[in-house]
């Protein structure tokens, strides 16, 4: 029973797509009100993974696996550890969330837009609980093609298709240099079951190009400076629910690879190749924080702000310490929280003047303190305020970060700055000032519906700020004992 | 004489009843719709559907012979797992593409049942040919199916382009099978035998040797080789297969898209593997050649096509310069990798032509022929539209779909063996080769209509046909073992 329990949750929402694909695309109510059913059931049914999660050990949980190609060492299989556990509570999480969100603002080819989300629900668990390298590599990619259709169908503007072609075409290029290193792997080692491969050892040379390969697929999705020119494009093309799976989920993909596959798989070049790391971070956050400083599109600001927490994360990784990748593992979770949140709130005002334009935007507080209200405690908790859950993972990262490197330390310490500085003039030019209404000129506050959304993001803030004892509880074990395999 | 016909025919009794019944549909062809009797009617739809129930009672014939192996025929026709797998899927493909035609000879009003006598001639000249041991009957095989191939181009006589294709296939293919007669000559001519089993006995351990002889026989391989090259649409011999797939009608196109490549290419291994296995590494370079070129030239000309039948062409070539990969690696595991890849490509290209042919003018019937009519269709017909997506994704080989498990076993194959440079060019060339496929579904699902086309309902068959080859894509990686361990066995009868 509980060996299954990640399967279920895996063939849930499959079902889920089965049964919306089954009901007539007329019956627009049936088919929201059964893809949020099946998504909240998944996501009670994720909870009890949570529950039911043995803190004391770092081996998989509730692992299942299933014969796969009979003449290769390949098998499904499934499980958990303390580090995917809680993305994959994360994807549970936000999708239902996603789908409210859309409730209203998705207005063509629903049934198709409720099938996508929950093929991508089911992939992204799959990829975050499989643990076969050629699988892993399998859903990695098998997320582009519902992402895709996402931004190219539901996105907004006509360069739409150039956003969804080039989040396509770096990523497939990226992961096809991982998958010849999984190849490799594969021929070195005759497996491609982590379990076994967190044993073997690789030869220097060797280690290094794998992990050079694993790093073009690694950040791209992450998104390290260089390989980062999706990620704008992608976030502003996307309708709303889809930048909330971008940010919330996708991102976390990088750092997931790196936790999982890099440092235990390839720990000498891993510490080779941590000043590389290191650099590339922190002229991410720096340049990204600027850069975000100059951007006239709302959502293209917070896809900015993303880049920059995101290599905090890289930082974190590479630390090579508890506090540090814990302290990653932490801000993944509350990136994927806060940032979602963030974008969400523009959606709120998107649907309602269908410009991103900063532009046009001013004094939005005087007439919808609701909103207002909403939108500074996610902004606050972007620039990682103490009691908003960024704060602990960011303190825990930069503390990481000061042991192994105390240069590294100071710059994305600056980082801290910059971001309260974008952060800060962003809600400045939209909550306050006058009114623009010769642009605008309908308010409606944030409704039942978009509230009802917000609050679980708010209390998760809130929780994770002041108590993040229950989320760092489950990964200590985990963490450790990668470490361990490090050394 | 006595043994000969005691022992040898039986194992030949497929392709007897296969030529058997071909030779009585064409003579039921001939006098009935000649007859006045009967107010000359038209058999076209009739004789396909007789074609269809003949080559599927070969499947059955060949399914339940109860030899595993046999050399034949003085050793000119051999069977073994190997031919018998690839009959199998060139039986099959073939009636798929039969009963794709159904319903376009009758909206294209194509009258001459010779349609499907032709297809299935050609199907027996593959027939043979998989199973050619020897030079001679390889030719003689090769011949009678790309015959039958250059008449089906130039099915449509009252068409320019269809009449073009024909000439073009017919001269291109005529000047390759005079190249790869005269390569087999001179490997005649410098041995003395034309048989492979002899030929790779002669060899065995020579491979290095540099004397006259052995290079002359080198050139004489690399001309058969390069004959061969030309029918497997691979690149520096791929000049005619834009024009005849963008030609001929789209029922033939779609024939030569599915079948004929494939027992050039059974043909092409037992060749290399069985006479000339010691000359890897010259033939290794000429493939390797061949298919980087392939797969380079493919994906930059296809980014710059505008009819849907050009891309799907250079499609072909791209596809074929993976195959060579698994070929060029020169193991069992190649030689797997690239059967499976035959084999889910033609899943693929089913799909794809099932709905080419499905996708027509409402009320001219008309074909749609470029890439840019196809801008309707998630709006008009949002399933037919996920499905070419699906296939479409399947042909970029992006998992978890049929297309990228076989992509996977032949760069598997090519890494096992170190061909490092190759894969690296397969994986750059298959991201340049998405983006035209992505186009494709950039246009069907994102872009805004610009004229409102409606289409005529895809008939059963085709439909049909579609949902196998959709189902095959989007599950085929839930379970492939079954496929896996047949292609497996069938390399290596090959090879040991």
């Amino acid at each position: 029973m509980l060996e299954s329990l990640i399967v279920s949750l895996l063939a849930l929402p499959l079902i889920g797509a089965m049964v919306v694909f089954l009901i007539p695309s007329s019956s627009l109510q049936t088919l929201k009100q059964v893809a949020f059913g099946t998504s909240l059931f998944t996501f009670f049914l994720s909870l009890f993974l949570w529950i039911l999660f043995d803190h004391s050990t770092s081996k998989f949980q509730f692992v299942q696996s299933f014969p796969w190609i009979y003449s290769s060492n390949i098998e499904i299989s499934f499980g958990i550890d303390g580090i995917s556990l809680f993305l994959i509570l994360l994807t549970t999480f936000l999708i239902p969330l996603c789908i409210l969100t859309s409730w209203e603002s998705v207005k063509q080819h629903v049934k198709e837009y409720m099938i996508c989300f929950l093929v991508l629900e089911a992939l992204l668990i799959a990829v975050f609980s499989v643990l076969d390298l050629v699988l892993f590599y399998v859903f990695f990619e098998a997320v582009l093609i519902p992402m895709f259709l996402l931004i190219g169908v539901w996105g907004s503007r006509e360069r739409k298709i150039y956003a969804a072609y080039m989040l396509f075409l770096y990523t497939l290029f990226g992961s096809l240099l991982m998958l010849i290193a999984i190849l490799m792997i594969y021929f070195q080692t005759g497996t491609t079951d982590i379990q076994i491969l967190m044993t073997t050892t690789f030869t220097d040379e060797r280690q290094k190009l794998l992990w050079l390969a694993f790093f073009a697929s690694f950040a791209v999705k992450i998104p390290m400076v260089p390989f980062h020119i999706w990620l704008p494009e992608a976030h502003v093309e996307a309708p709303t629910a889809g930048s909330v799976l971008l940010a919330g989920i996708l991102l976390k993909l990088g750092g997931y690879g790196f936790l999982r596959f890099s440092l235990p798989l390839f720990p000498d070049a891993s510490t080779y190749f941590t000043p590389l790391i290191f650099t590339m971070s922190v002229i991410a956050i720096l340049y990204t924080s600027l850069t975000t400083l100059r951007q006239t599109d709302l959502k293209r600001i917070i896809a900015y702000s993303s880049v920059a927490h995101m290599n905090f994360v890289t930082i974190g990784i590479f630390s090579g310490n508890l506090q540090g990748i814990e302290g990653s593992l932490l801000l993944m979770l509350s990136h994927g929280i806060v940032s979602s949140a963030l974008f969400l709130c523009i959606g709120v005002v998107y649907d309602r003047h269908k410009t991103r334009m900063l532009k046009y935007y001013s004094g939005l507080a005087q007439m919808m303190p609701l909103f207002g209200v909403i939108f500074l405690l996610f902004t606050m908790a972007n620039i990682s305020l103490p009691g908003t859950s960024s704060f602990v993972g960011e303190f825990l990262v930069l503390l990481g970060a000061f042991q192994s490197n105390t240069s590294v330390a100071f710059f994305a310490t600056t980082g801290i700055i910059l971001g309260a500085a974008y952060s800060l003039w962003l809600y400045n030019r939209v909550a306050f000032g006058n009114l623009k209404v010769q642009f605008i000129h309908e308010f409606s506050d944030v409704n039942r519906r978009e509230f009802a959304v917000f609050v679980p993001f708010v209390f998760l803030t809130l929780l994770m700020g002041v108590y993040p004892e229950i989320f760092l509880d489950p990964m200590h074990v985990s963490v450790a004992h990668l470490l361990q395999q490090q050394q | 004489m006595m043994s000969l016909f005691v022992n040898d025919f039986k194992y030949v009794l497929p392709e007897i009843f296969c030529l058997t019944a071909v030779l009585v549909l064409l003579v039921y062809g001939v006098i009935y719709s000649t007859s006045s009797q009967h107010g000359y009617p038209i058999l076209s739809r009739n004789v396909v559907w007789l074609a269809v129930l003949s080559l599927f009672f070969t499947v059955l014939l060949i399914l339940n012979q109860s030899y595993l192996e046999a050399s034949i025929f003085h050793n000119t026709l051999i069977i073994d797992f190997f031919s018998q797998f690839a009959k199998l899927v060139i039986l099959l493909s073939a009636i798929a593409s039969l009963l794709l035609s159904l319903d376009y000879l009758r909206s294209q009003k194509i009258n001459s049942f010779e349609y499907a006598i032709l297809i299935v001639l050609s199907t027996l000249g593959m027939l043979l040919m998989v199973s050619s041991y020897d030079l001679i009957s390889m030719y003689l095989a090769l011949e009678f199916q790309s015959l039958c191939l250059y008449v089906l181009a130039a099915l449509k006589r009252h068409s320019e382009f269809s009449t073009e294709a024909g000439l073009k296939y017919f001269i291109l293919g005529a000047f390759s099978s005079g190249i790869l007669l005269f390569g087999a000559s001179l490997v005649y001519g410098f041995t003395g035998m034309t048989n492979l089993e002899d030929l790779g006995k002669l060899f065995a351990g020579l491979g290095y040797d540099h004397s006259i002889q052995s290079g002359a026989v080198l050139i004489g391989m690399l001309l058969v080789a390069v004959g061969l090259l030309f029918k497997v649409y691979a690149v520096p011999f791929h000049v005619w297969v834009p024009d005849v797939y963008e030609g001929s009608p789209t029922i033939v196109t779609a024939f030569f898209a599915m079948t004929p490549s494939l027992s050039v290419l059974a043909f092409f291994i037992r060749f290399f593997f069985s006479a000339f296995y010691d000359f890897l590494d010259y033939w290794q370079q000429m493939l390797l050649f061949c298919s980087i070129a392939s797969l380079i030239v493919a994906s930059l000309a296809a980014l710059s096509q505008k009819k849907i039948k050009r891309l799907l062409a250079y499609s072909a070539i791209g596809h074929a310069g993976y195959m060579l990969i698994g070929f060029a690696s020169g193991t069992p595991d190649g030689i797997q990798a690239m059967l499976l890849y035959s084999v889910v490509y033609i899943m693929m290209t089913l799909g794809m032509f099932a709905f080419i042919l499905a996708t027509r003018e409402q009320f001219k019937g008309q074909q749609i022929k470029y890439i840019s009519d196809l801008n309707i269709l998630f709006k008009t017909n949002p399933i037919l539209a996920f499905s070419v997506a699906l296939i479409l994704f399947s042909l970029a080989g992006i998992p978890p779909l049929a297309g990228f498990l076989s992509k996977l076993y032949i760069f598997f194959s090519a890494v096992k063996v170190s061909l490092y440079f190759v894969v690296v060019i397969g994986v750059v060339t298959s991201v340049i080769g998405t983006v035209y496929y992505l186009r494709l579904i950039q246009i069907m699902y994102f872009e805004k209509v610009k004229a409102y086309v409606t289409y005529q309902q895809m008939d059963r068959t085709k439909s049909l046909l579609l949902g196998i080859s959709c189902f095959f894509i989007l599950f085929f990686m839930a379970y492939p073992s079954p496929l896996i361990i047949l292609t497996h066995k069938a390399a290596l009868t090959l090879c040991l």
